[in-house]
């Protein structure tokens, strides 16, 4: 029987790492022999069903002074009393059974039954990979899809899992396999549904191989020269075997494809596997200290606990405040190993029923207080929100002296019911980090202060910082509403370039459309334009991707150092970049993060290989994406499903990618970044970047959908900005993003005229720009959203009703290639003013008018703006207003 | 449960300390009131991480060998604190931003901030009439505080703030419609509706109470209320002796608050200010002096170049009426000062806690002989005479530490200004410990500054505040890399010989525990 475990909890588990372990010493019948291989399983770091049998040696158990906590009658004697609360991860070991088997009547129909017996609903994620393909996971026959699964993309289907019987709590899903089929493996990982949690087979997919194919023979025979191929051979090793023994000459692989395996016919086969579920649990633990009654120089402490199974005490005590573990002097409680780390452990005894466990110990008066931690199996240990337990033993006979001595325990049982309070798990957690930083500290000269352990920290704080950042913004609307939050920000920090904001008043032009790559040559044909874009007035040029892609268009790379790409090489891109220079347009170059497309197969077909500078490999991918056997650790975003997902925990990913932006930037010249879908990873990391190659600006691509009822878009549209500005935040503003509420927002506004969308209830605009306007980069449209692709193309004819909208208004405006030259004049207008207006990210938008067919608005008290078909004028008063632009239902005046 | 891992540390701390035990003894001592625990804690500025300096301060309170003042020294490093929002606490008397502040608290911990300083207000505590008091959302603060692990500086403000908009209790203020003069009055008759005139201390003017029994009682009510804090993590009481929380007259225009940065006018023009003064003049043997402020004096933003009072050459405040006026308005600033120094002194005394009281930095016009700013605002300050002596005298009567704004204000005159009043402070043996005027923007050396006065010897340095700014993306950084800067800087002291090594007893198998935990978030 093997092991299967919940991956997320350990993220770092050293198996995973390993870069030791190759792939291909992964096929199932490895796993078959695993536990047979001690050396293997504790390599592994399992938690085995052998483990209970060493702490069994441990008993008898503790001899028991108090059957119960202490009666009332004892009330004198006590002397505290002290509950924690113990955090613990409950395992529940379950099994999942597959089994392929001939069905019965049917000589060549097969069944392959996927069953598990943990409660949940769970979700059969599988693919298949044919004889004659590298590819593992690619689309069955729609015949072999049971009913009630769902396809997802091309390359899965996810069927549920279904109880056997009612009321019974083993599930299973059945398919049916042609024997002809030309399926040679079907590959596949499990999923429960209510926790989103995958369960892999030691962090990669479980595989049912149909006939067995050449590659896991030739795997075979090297295990067997090196002889360590276990004697007991059951079913399925013999099976193999024969095989090889009717094919002895393992043929290369490639000539050994779909004439010979399509052919082999389909063997049976039957394997269990062990599953951990893992859930978070909170129990008790009380601590009662009382006298004793038999010796007056001792004191009984009893512990009592609702823990199930086997608890054990490591335990020792303290003589003074400094709270160090020393063992007491014997005798100790039966059941007690002395360790040699001066602590001792002590198997607590079962109370009955199985309702947990307790244990008492006779102490010395001398003794100050009881530390302890719980260790529930080999590799399960409990403590006290990351510090040992500490129970302060007051010795109420104790003079005044003592009594004034015993004034930090105070202070620490007040700290201790912080930590065991009920408080939420996050902040159980902050105060283990907090702890950390004790420990930190307190090693410091002991070099045990890791440069990770830092990191962590630094990233808690940051993330604190974040989240208080964010309520105090929104909290101070709140409290001051005639004061908004723009003028805040605008007032202290007009002036300053962050990679955030750019000077404030930058305005982006997109320079390439979805079709730029087709000539070969647009680094040139761009440079040409450079000066009268110049003229236009635009200060920031975004250029394409420039790294070698697997697609044309560049948003699939490969080597990112090879600066070759479809738009042309790289003395064209420097050119250019000089260009732009030369007539004062910054240049921000394209970097797709998220992803990068793989050069090569590992053996198992899997493309996880890269090439170039770069040559990373699967410790490079993120772990929760199936199709790319990833052996890094856990997205910290969403996935991009067409490419390998970059895992930038990793530090080496990190510190690659901090080196080449700082190389784009030095050795091309580029002024800053368009971060392309930065939903695929943590802003914190887009931080660490930014701040590593110190942009001049940065903005970043979070693009998800906005919220619809009944297919009709919402008017409070605030959890979609509140997204982005999330990301922003996790980047701690040194990056803007693309304000795509506002995008969204504009299109229904325009499509179905309804202007007064445009006025959030706190009658602000409703998208980013009303909340962060100075890292809002707006814009209507863009390669991906309109161009030939039109993924979300903004309402046909009403475009410039959106710029006059966006280049008015506050945040920093992005104009797409195409319009450049469609709107030429209209935009070179509205460009014009807000220049010559000082209209920034920063300033103030004043909402006049917001209604059915007519939205207008004053910025800084200097610009007025209408769209819509319907009416508005600005008051005759003071100021004296000029019509700056004109068009089609819309108009912007200037005071004068 | 703090100490549990900290053997080697606490080492580290006595080791210091007894260090600076010595340098105390050998300077200056001065009468002393209070109990041991507030020298005792005095001791524990033992690490600018407060982290440590909690720790270590478990070990000094429980080293009972008594302690005397210790001299103002520059070596021991520094606690940091911050400053909460002024409106904490809103006038309804609930937590605003609670979450924000919690989450603050936890970063400012995980940065190794010693504590933070909360703002408490006289019209949030007693709204309604002087004898109701409700500290229920300060409690709560305080909790939030002491969950956080970190120090608590309360500042008692019996006065107004503009920002936020907390006036003078509802039931002050009433008492001020039918009386008017117990507010300060400039010379045109607008009143200052934030601080009562210092001439009532002692009259009836409150519901029949005078205002400095009603101070009293409030401090009492405080004393009790937060018995349970006092020592563990309320450290420090600041007490407001005067307009904006300082010791100070208004002199800034009444619409306006300390940030005016104008000459300002002298407030000495509601009845009972003028009685006192002519008093006063007609003792001197001059009733004539006795009739007003001077009139020659500038108005709150004219130049005082201009003004017959304060013109370095021949102005009128370095003639005998000039003379007898200054004494006379600077000593009725230091009587209040007096006042509610002996008050507090007497209330709060017996606790843990250290006793402070801000005093402001008016470093403009600094420059003039007449220091015309310093004396608009009470402060008998010249060329030729000291004004901050007196000042320095009484904080030192009631063992009160300093507080001095403006840390982080560059040029010559507040470094002129900040080392006139250290002088004084240190002639008393009484410590200083610093704040800024406001949060420090990006581009400028403020934050050089503030290290420079830090490392110049305060005991504690608040920075202020807390709010929306402090956490954004333009100033937290600094902050941050500020905090980091002063602990790197610090380290050399701080990593002392650690003793006996291996003092640590946590098992390495406990550990693994921490990782799994961490792996788990």
């Amino acid at each position: 029987m093997s092991i299967v475990r919940w991956k997320p909890l350990i993220h770092q588990l050293p198996l995973v790492r390993n870069p030791s372990l190759s792939l291909r010493e992964q096929p199932k019948r490895y796993i078959r022999c695993c536990p047979k291989n001690p050396s293997l399983s504790s390599l592994a770091g399992f938690v085995l069903g052998s483990k209970p049998d060493s702490d069994r040696n441990l008993r008898p158990i503790v001899e028991a002074k108090a059957a119960q906590s202490p009666p009332l009658s004892q009330e004198t004697d006590l002397i505290s009393s002290e509950q924690f609360t113990v955090n613990r991860i409950k395992k529940t070991y379950g099994k999942v059974s597959v089994k392929l088997e001939r069905r019965c009547g049917y000589e060549a129909r097969w069944m392959l039954e996927v069953s598990c017996d943990l409660v949940g609903k769970w979700i059969l994620h599988w693919g298949v990979s044919y004889c004659d393909n590298q590819t593992e996971w690619d689309q069955p026959p729609p015949e072999m899809i049971p009913p009630g699964s769902t396809v997802i993309k091309d390359y899965a289907i996810e069927s549920p899992l279904n109880a056997r019987s009612e009321g019974q709590s083993e599930s299973e899903v059945q398919i049916e396999i042609d024997g002809d089929t030309p399926i040679g493996a079907i590959n596949f990982v499990l999923k429960e549904e209510e926790t989103g949690r995958w369960y892999h087979n030691k962090g990669r997919d479980f595989r049912v191989p149909l006939r067995g194919s050449s590659e896991d023979e030739i795997t075979l025979s090297m295990k067997q020269s090196v002889s360590i191929w276990p004697e007991a051979f059951d079913q399925i090793s013999n099976m193999l075997r024969k095989h090889e023994e009717s094919d002895p000459a393992p043929a290369p692989i490639l000539e050994d494809n779909s004439d010979t395996s399509s052919k082999k016919p389909i063997i049976a086969f039957h394997e269990d596997y062990t599953v951990i579920k893992e859930e978070p649990v909170q129990n008790s633990m009380t601590v009662t200290v009382r006298k004793s009654d038999k010796s007056s120089d001792k004191n009984i402490v009893d512990v009592d606990t609702d823990i199930p199974g086997h608890v054990v005490l490591h335990w020792g005590v303290y003589m003074n405040e400094s709270k160090n573990w020393h063992v007491p002097p014997p005798p100790y409680p039966p059941a007690t190993k002395v360790l040699r780390k001066s602590a001792l452990q002590t198997l607590l005894e079962k109370k009955s029923l199985g309702l947990g466990n307790r244990g008492s110990f006779a102490l010395n008066k001398e003794v100050k207080g009881l530390v302890f931690v719980l260790k529930l199996d080999e590799y399960t240990w409990v403590n006290n929100m990351g510090k040992d337990f500490v129970v302060p033993i007051e010795n109420s006979t104790s003079g005044n002296e003592e009594k004034i001595e015993e004034k930090p325990g105070t202070v620490s049982s007040t700290d201790k019911s912080v930590d065991t309070g009920a408080a939420p798990y996050t902040e159980n957690l902050i105060s283990g980090i907090r702890n950390l930083v004790d420990d930190i500290s307190s090693h410091k000269n002991k070099a045990q202060k890791t440069n990770e352990e830092q990191d962590n920290i630094l990233h808690e704080i940051e993330k604190l910082v974040v989240e208080a950042y964010r309520i105090f913004k929104n909290s101070s609307v709140v409290e001051k509403p005639d004061k908004s939050v723009d003028d805040t920000s605008t007032t202290p920090t007009q002036l300053v370039v962050s990679s955030g904001t750019g000077n404030g008043h930058e305005i982006l032009c997109q320079g390439f459309n979805w079709e730029s790559h087709k000539s070969g040559r647009w680094y040139h044909e761009l440079g040409e334009k450079a000066k009268l874009l110049a003229e236009l007035g635009f200060s920031i040029v975004w250029l394409p991707p420039p790294t070698e892609s697997v697609s044309p268009e560049g948003y699939m790379p490969t080597d990112l150092y090879n600066l070759n790409s479809k738009y042309g090489n790289i003395e064209e891109l420097k050119d250019i970049v000089h260009k732009f220079r030369e007539v004062g347009i910054k240049v921000l170059g394209d970097v797709v993060l998220n992803h990068r497309c793989a050069t090569s197969c590992s053996e198992n077909g899997i493309w996880n290989i890269f090439g170039g500078r770069l040559n990373w490999d699967a410790r490079a991918i993120v772990a929760d994406d199936p199709h790319f056997q990833g052996k890094g650790n856990k997205s910290s975003g969403d996935n991009f499903h067409a490419a390998p997902n970059i895992d930038h925990s990793q530090e080496f990913v990190r510190t690659d990618i901090k080196e080449w932006l700082c190389y784009l930037r030095k050795e091309v010249g580029y002024d800053g970044w368009r971060l392309d879908f930065v939903r695929g990873f943590w802003g914190g990391y887009v931080k660490d970047y930014l701040e590593a190659s110190q942009p001049y600006f940065a903005v970043g691509e979070y693009w998800d959908s906005l919220s619809y009822t009944y297919g009709e878009m919402d008017y409070n549209q605030n959890a979609h900005r509140q997204r982005i500005i999330d990301w922003i935040n996790a980047t701690n503003g040194t990056a803007g993003a693309f304000d795509v509420t506002t995008k969204g927002i504009l299109h229904s506004v325009l499509e179905r005229c309804e202007y007064w969308r445009l006025s959030d209830e706190k009658a602000k605009p409703p998208g980013v720009l009303g909340w962060w306007p100075s890292r809002a980069v707006t814009f209507i449209e863009n390669h991906d959203t309109g161009s030939t692709q039109g993924h979300w193309r903004f309402p046909a004819g009403k475009e410039m009703q959106g710029y006059a909208y966006i280049l008015t208004h506050p945040g920093t405006p992005s104009v797409f290639f195409d319009h450049v030259f469609c709107f030429q004049e209209e935009i070179r207008r509205l460009i014009s003013l807000r220049l010559r207006k000082k209209i920034h990210c920063r300033s103030t938008v004043k909402i006049l008018k917001a209604e059915k067919d007519v939205y207008a608005a004053e910025i800084d008290g200097k610009v007025a703006m209408k769209i819509g078909p319907g009416f508005y004028e600005p008051e005759r008063g003071p100021k004296n207003w000029t019509v700056a632009a004109e068009g089609a239902d819309y108009k912007v005046w200037e005071a004068s | 449960m703090e100490v549990s891992l900290s053997g080697p540390k606490v080492v580290v701390a006595k080791l210091k300390d007894s260090k600076v035990k010595r340098l105390g003894f050998s300077a200056p001592g001065f009468g002393y009131s209070g109990s041991n625990f507030v020298d005792l804690r005095r001791k524990c500025r033992v690490n600018w991480v407060g982290l440590k300096a909690i720790r270590a301060q478990v070990a000094v309170e429980k080293n009972n060998a008594p302690f005397r003042k210790e001299k103002v020294q520059s070596q021991t490093p520094v606690e940091l604190l911050v400053g909460l929002p002024l409106d904490t606490v809103s006038k309804s008397n609930t937590i605003n931003h609670e979450k924000a502040i919690s989450a603050g608290l936890r970063a400012l911990k995980l940065l190794g901030a010693y504590g933070v300083e909360l703002p408490v207000f006289w019209a949030v505590v007693q709204p309604n009439s002087p004898h109701e008091f409700d500290w229920s959302a300060y409690l709560a603060v305080a909790d939030m505080a002491r969950c956080a692990g970190l120090r608590l500086r309360v500042s008692l403000n019996l006065n107004g703030c503009h920002r936020p908009n907390v006036m003078l209790p509802g039931w002050v203020l009433q008492a001020a419609e039918t009386d008017p003069d117990i507010l300060f009055k400039d010379k045109t008759g607008a009143l200052h509706k934030d601080c009562l005139s210092f001439a009532v201390d002692e009259l009836p003017v409150l519901q029949g109470r005078k205002p400095v029994e009603v101070f009293e009682s409030l401090f009492r009510s405080f004393s009790s209320t937060f018995k349970d804090y006092f020592g563990s993590t309320i450290t420090e009481i600041t007490v407001s002796l005067g307009a904006n929380g300082e010791l100070r007259y208004p002199s800034f225009p009444p619409t306006t608050d300390s940030e005016f940065a104008g000459v300002g006018e002298f407030q000495c023009y509601d009845k009972y200010t003028l009685s006192q003064l002519k008093q006063a003049a007609e003792s001197a043997g001059n009733p004539l002096w006795g009739l007003g402020g001077p009139h020659d004096a500038s108005k709150y933003d004219e130049s005082p170049n201009n003004s017959n009072f304060f013109k370095d050459q021949g102005g009128s405040w370095n003639t005998p009426y000039g003379d007898f006026f200054l004494s006379w308005y600077s000593q009725q600033l230091l009587n209040h000062g007096d006042r509610l120094l002996s008050i507090a002194s007497n209330v709060f005394g017996d606790l843990p806690v250290q006793l402070s009281a801000k005093v402001p930095l008016l470093h403009h016009w600094h420059e003039m002989s007449s220091r015309p700013a310093e004396l608009t605002a009470g402060f008998y300050n010249s060329a030729e005479r000291d004004g901050y002596d007196a000042v320095t005298e009484m904080f030192a009567k009631y063992n009160c530490m300093m507080i001095i704004p403006g840390m982080d204000e560059l040029g010559s005159n507040p470094e002129s200004l900040l080392h006139q009043i250290k002088q004084a402070c240190e002639k008393h043996g009484v410590q200083v410990s610093g704040e800024n005027s406001a949060l420090v923007k990006q581009g400028t050396d403020n934050f050089g500054k503030i290290k420079e006065n830090v490392q110049a010897g305060l005991k504690a340095f608040t920075y202020q505040r807390m709010g929306a700014d402090f956490f954004s993306p333009e100033h937290w950084p600094l902050f941050r890399e500020f905090v980091r800067g002063m602990e790197r800087s610090q380290l050399d002291a701080d990593d002392l010989p650690e003793g006996n090594g291996g003092g640590v007893s946590l098992s390495a198998d406990s550990e693994a525990g921490n990782n799994r935990e961490m792996q788990a978030a």
